[in-house]
């Protein structure tokens, strides 16, 4: 897959990718709510720590580079699924950096509703599974990548 | 036995719900602290306050009948939802107000958002 292996081809830190890059993570487990979650346009993600009670409806992941918060203009990447970053809330950054939780909001909004929110337009979310990539990408040199990747 | 005492936890600027009054016992003793960074600065008062035991939920897991109060520092989607939906009462530092889908559990009796150490008080 595209994603994979451009996700474990770029060291972090180091050259173009360190440039692209903001966070890259893989899927350990989906709880059994995360379904119903998705059906209200909602994705919630916790790094695997995350204490028991939070996995029901989570999607517990083990990132492998947690560099930087996500920001308007970025690319967030599920799987093979690529969707543009429409707005980030105030405490974004900080949840995802330090308990690797991001509540996605597929509500098209560009001004986020909740300061936890990541906003994406309104579009089914894709359904994980363990194994996946998620990664979060910058704005312009995520524009590149993915030429580069076509090409 | 220890002898615990109580705290009065109010709404901060732009939070909802509350007041709280927090009285951990001998059965419920812990103050537990589901934020980044370990004790969040809130719970570290309240059991300074209060003589409950500070605990961080992402070290290790507590069963729900032996937490007094959860301190949150949720953006308003997840973490908001799963302890009032426990009847666990509920701390937030973030001004958040009922949201998400958990947001039908969340009541002022319940729940109380937008908390700095100076909103708790001893009761």
């Amino acid at each position: 897959m595209t994603s994979s292996r451009s996700a474990a081809s770029l060291p972090s830190g180091s050259g173009a990718a360190g440039d692209q890059l903001r966070y890259a993570t893989e899927v350990v487990a989906v709880g059994d709510l995360v379904p119903q979650f998705l059906e209200q346009g909602v994705l919630v993600l916790f790094g695997e720590q995350a204490p028991e009670e939070l996995h029901e409806f989570s999607v517990l992941h083990r990132p492998g580079s947690a560099l930087s918060g996500p920001e308007p203009g970025d690319v967030l990447v599920i799987g093979t699924t690529e969707l543009p970053v429409l707005a980030v809330g105030d405490v974004v950054a900080e949840n995802l950096l330090q308990l690797g939780h991001l509540d996605i909001k597929a509500d098209g909004r560009d001004e986020a509703a909740m300061p936890g929110d990541l906003c994406v337009p309104q579009v089914a979310l894709p359904r994980v599974a363990p194994g996946d990539q998620i990664r979060i990408l910058r704005g312009r040199a995520a524009r590149a990548a993915r030429e580069g990747d076509r090409a | 036995m220890s002898d615990y005492r109580s705290v009065t936890v109010t709404k901060g600027k732009g939070g909802w719900g509350g007041p709280l009054t927090i009285t951990p016992t001998a059965e419920r003793p812990l103050i537990y602290s589901v934020t980044g960074g370990g004790i969040h600065p809130v719970a570290a008062r309240i059991a300074e306050l209060t003589g409950g035991e500070p605990f961080d939920g992402f070290k290790s897991s507590a069963p729900f009948d032996k937490i007094a109060v959860a301190v949150i520092d949720c953006g308003g989607t997840a973490r908001i939802g799963v302890y009032p939906m426990k009847k666990v009462l509920t701390i937030d530092v973030h001004a958040t107000s009922p949201a998400g889908p958990l947001a039908g559990f969340i009541t002022d009796k319940l729940f109380v958002s937008g908390v700095k150490p100076e909103d708790v008080t001893e009761a």
